[in-house]
């Protein structure tokens, strides 16, 4: 091989790498202060993980009982943000969901409102009007359910979903469930593997 | 010298070729590792240590197979790999397909990306261009570092 044939392959190799370099985003937005409501695990923990999530996506269902777990093995150390990232073109009651859940939130009732909203995902999904489906999980769980369906009518929460939504798309999030434990990103089911080794991780820097 | 119709028609399919792999691994490079891992996982074909390596090496592969094809370096051999990168990629979108995965999209071009069919076409359409210029490339192609610096 000649000389400048050499040179020519080797420009043409670092070409890539130099303008993934240059352009790639490293840092990513801010993160904006989310309600106490929907803050769960110790408010001082040394180890943050923020959840960008969708309600009727089905892997946010599945990793649901890890991030349980894992707040119940780290207790103290860790604290879990719920964002709303409802994928609205996908999923036709994802924001009916939101909604509803960010309603919970208004009586403090976030939590136990966003498991059964997981729990009873195959039941609701598909449904064509879910408001029924809302309403008994909102008798369920004890919330006062005049004020639940005032603010269901509401529009005012979905500018606080939609301020998420945005959030995530400014931090390039473009599936459910994104974690970021600390500054690393877990897109989808990898949480259930990978949860436990990151929060170590994290833990120990 | 008198230029044949093959080696325009070459040309053309070269430059698609390029462009293509050279857009769509760019946009997959500058978007984090870990979603394109999600979307590979989503494929249920790869086993979870590959995810990781797959995620980070395949843009920078197709960038460097579709900047190698643009310039016309290497056209044969980048030509042979952009035929073997459109068999995978057919393959993989096929698979899924068949096995009825529900996939929002391919993955193929980051963020904004094609639905699994739109990338079949797509993938058809490279294939068929990739051994064109596999076929014609014998000699040194037209506008080519090959043809410039033999």
């Amino acid at each position: 091989m000649n000389f400048r044939r050499f040179i020519a392959g080797t420009i043409l190799l670092a070409l890539p790498l130099i303008a993934v370099r240059l352009v790639k985003q490293t840092t990513w937005g801010p993160i904006l202060a989310a309600p106490p409501a929907r803050q769960t695990g110790d408010p001082k923990a040394k180890v943050v993980i923020v959840e960008y999530s969708d309600f009727q996506c089905p892997s946010c269902a599945i990793v649901d009982p890890t991030a349980h777990k894992l707040l119940e093995v780290y207790k103290g150390k860790i604290r879990l943000i719920y964002k709303y990232y409802p994928l609205t073109k996908i999923h036709k009651n994802a924001m009916a969901s939101a909604h509803a859940a960010e309603c919970a939130a208004g009586q403090d009732q976030f939590w136990p409102y966003h498991d059964r909203l997981f729990q009873t995902q195959r039941a609701w999904a598909d449904l064509q009007d879910p408001t029924t489906s809302f309403m008994a999980i909102a008798q369920e769980v004890k919330l006062d359910t005049a004020k639940f369906q005032t603010c269901y009518v509401d529009p005012a929460p979905i500018a606080r979903i939609e301020a998420d939504a945005q959030e995530a798309q400014a931090r390039e999030v473009t599936a459910t469930p994104t974690f970021f434990v600390g500054d690393e990103r877990l897109v989808g089911q990898v949480f259930v593997t990978d949860g436990a080794r990151t929060i170590e991780k994290e833990l120990r820097q | 010298m008198r230029i044949r119709p093959v080696e325009i028609i070459a040309l053309l399919a070269r430059v698609a070729v390029g462009s293509v792999l050279l857009y769509a691994g760019f946009l997959k490079a500058l978007s984090p590792a870990a979603e394109f891992a999600a979307v590979l996982e989503a494929y249920k074909l790869f086993p979870s240590s590959l995810l990781t390596p797959l995620s980070i090496g395949l843009p920078y592969v197709e960038m460097w197979v579709g900047l190698f094809m643009l310039t016309g370096f290497c056209t044969r051999v980048a030509a042979l790999a952009a035929t073997i990168l459109s068999c995978a990629f057919l393959t993989t979108v096929g698979s899924a397909l068949l096995r009825g995965i529900d996939l929002a999209h391919c993955g193929c071009f980051g963020p904004q990306s094609l639905t699994p069919r739109h990338t079949m076409v797509l993938d058809v359409a490279l294939l068929l261009f990739s051994m064109i210029v596999f076929r014609v490339a014998k000699l040194p192609p037209l506008l080519s570092l090959d043809r410039s610096i033999p």
